[in-house]
């Protein structure tokens, strides 16, 4: 019984500890995820009219949030080098174009689902993994942010959901075009894909 | 048309005899036990998380061995710079030079090159794939949105915790197979505490705060990858979607683990199980759209997807099981 007392306090003590705790990454994190939701609930926003404000909004968020030259490289991986520089600008033009008008509109249809910052790991000093969790009435989605350091800025470049790594997709997917493809033809069927989207 | 349940087995019974021992140790300790919950909860998420970063930094010392060409290379491009040595590991967008290195400090964190699948059948596949995508976009998903409209979501969420309650003999033989007893003992206590407080299992009591027995991630398939057996190669199933050789034989097994198979006539059974099959669609619909609507080939996608999903689950499971010695001293840091 002693020990039952003890141990609670103690863990008690550490679970009070552990948000001043929270690192860095951690914040970034639950800080943009919140400026996010702030502009979906935003009641000024909320009728059809202004849906493309809420949009530009939006995609300055993901700028601040994300590294797109980081996220870029790391879907080519290998394949990065063999595009050239006017190459891998359209590249992470259209991909970012790709993620937009997939991702918009489901973040666009977000219902006050419940989300949870749990924790952050660092996997080397200057890349970390921060937690999150999404309460959907499917079941809870666990959602990972990959951040990296870069110029003193926490940076996302892979978001993993359900154990699925965005980035690790991607990279199976151009890496089976690009094995059989030219990097022209894989940005002409990108192309192609930003066009049928719209 | 008469609904019964077939005659249980006598293994039915060795079964329901066990989990009632097990119960009468669990149920009694349970105020005792809602903190030790809570206490392997966070622990299991520290756990996820630390593994993670053992993970990562012992297939760095894989990747260094293997490849030593890029190492090299990649600090002699950055000692130029104003960054540490440290910081070659780890590429910035500034070494453009750096790129083999950013292969393998990407790679480390998913393992080599990510798990993938040979997919000898794939002609096949890519058919059964345009089936089943066919089969979502013109039955399933019409069907579920009509659905959708009649019942509120309360509703539909207790629907699905009821089924998931019902499939509880997956979880509980899957856990024991895998010798997870604290998994199995919290299988057991949630079946007891949903189906008999929370009506049936319509209420998903134990995963509530304050009890906090929260649903074990346990199948036969992943019970087979933690026993060894390689995944083999992909398979898409007309009906059933992705799958390999060794999630196939999983499915089977859990055929008869699952009460509802032995619903008779064999229709009622399937009846309940499309009807299963459409409640579930019904609380995510969009999902599947958005998978291959972001995809460029998004029967790729899905492969790798499916493949990310197996594997992962199988290594979560992995360092939940086998890091339990040194999983204190790592928490700290």
């Amino acid at each position: 019984m002693k020990k039952n007392i003890v141990l609670s306090i103690l863990l008690s003590v550490i679970l009070l500890c552990a948000p001043a705790y929270a690192g860095i990454p951690l914040e970034t994190v639950k800080i943009n995820v919140n400026k996010v939701l702030e502009v979906l609930r935003d009641p000024a926003l909320k009728s059809p009219a202004k849906q493309d404000i809420k949009k530009e909004k939006l995609r300055q968020l993901y700028f601040d949030m994300f590294d797109e030259l980081e996220l870029a490289k790391r879907s080519l991986s290998r394949n990065w080098k063999k595009l050239n520089a006017v190459q891998q600008n359209e590249f992470i033009h259209l991909f970012h174009q790709i993620l937009e008008n997939t991702y918009a509109e489901r973040i666009l249809s977000y219902q006050n689902e419940k989300i949870s910052f749990d924790k952050e790991s660092m996997l080397t000093p200057t890349q970390a993994e921060v937690y999150t969790r999404i309460n959907r009435p499917a079941g809870e989605v666990p959602i990972n942010y990959r951040l990296i350091l870069v110029n003193g800025n926490w940076k996302v470049y892979d978001v993993v959901i359900e154990n699925v790594s965005l980035v690790q997709n991607y990279r199976t997917q151009f890496n089976d075009i690009l094995s059989k493809q030219t990097p022209d033809k894989l940005l002409e069927i990108l192309r192609k894909k930003v066009k049928t989207q719209k | 048309m008469k609904l019964r349940l077939q005659r249980p087995s006598l293994g039915f019974y060795i079964l329901m005899i066990w989990v009632f021992l097990a119960t009468g140790f669990s149920v009694p300790l349970l105020p005792a036990t809602v903190s030790a919950a809570e206490l392997s909860a966070s622990t299991s998420l520290a756990d996820v998380a630390v593994t993670g970063n053992e993970a990562a930094s012992s297939s760095e010392v894989a990747v260094s061995q293997n490849e030593p060409n890029p190492e090299p290379s990649a600090v002699s491009d950055t000692t130029g710079d104003e960054s540490s040595p440290i910081d070659a590991d780890n590429p910035s967008i500034d070494d453009l030079e750096a790129e083999d290195e950013l292969d393998a400090a990407d790679e480390n964190q998913n393992n080599g090159n990510g798990p993938q699948i040979t997919d000898p059948i794939e002609p096949f596949n890519r058919a059964m794939y345009q089936f089943n995508d066919k089969l979502y976009f013109w039955v399933l998903k019409p069907v579920a949105t009509g659905y959708n409209k009649v019942l509120p979501k309360v509703v539909r969420v207790s629907v699905k915790n009821f089924f998931t309650n019902l499939a509880f003999p997956i979880r509980f033989v899957s856990s024991l197979l895998q010798a997870d007893f604290s998994g199995t003992a919290t299988e057991t206590g949630r079946f007891f505490i949903n189906s008999i407080w929370g009506i049936a299992g319509f209420i998903d009591l134990a995963s509530m705060e304050g009890v906090n027995l929260p649903k074990q991630d346990a199948d036969l398939g992943q019970t087979f990858g933690l026993w060894g057996v390689g995944q083999g190669f992909y398979i898409v199933w007309p009906f059933w979607g992705p799958s390999s050789p060794r999630d196939t034989f999983g499915s089977v097994g859990e055929y008869f683990l699952y009460p509802v198979s032995y619903l008779s006539p064999w229709y009622a059974s399937t009846g309940v199980k499309t009807y299963e099959i459409i409640n579930d669609t019904s609380l995510r619909i969009g999902d599947y759209e958005a998978l291959i609507g972001a995809a460029i080939d998004p029967y790729i996608a899905i492969r790798d997807a499916y493949v990310q999903y197996r594997h992962q689950k199988i290594e979560k499971k992995r360092q939940k099981l086998w890091s339990s010695g040194t999983e204190e001293k790592k928490t700290i840091q």
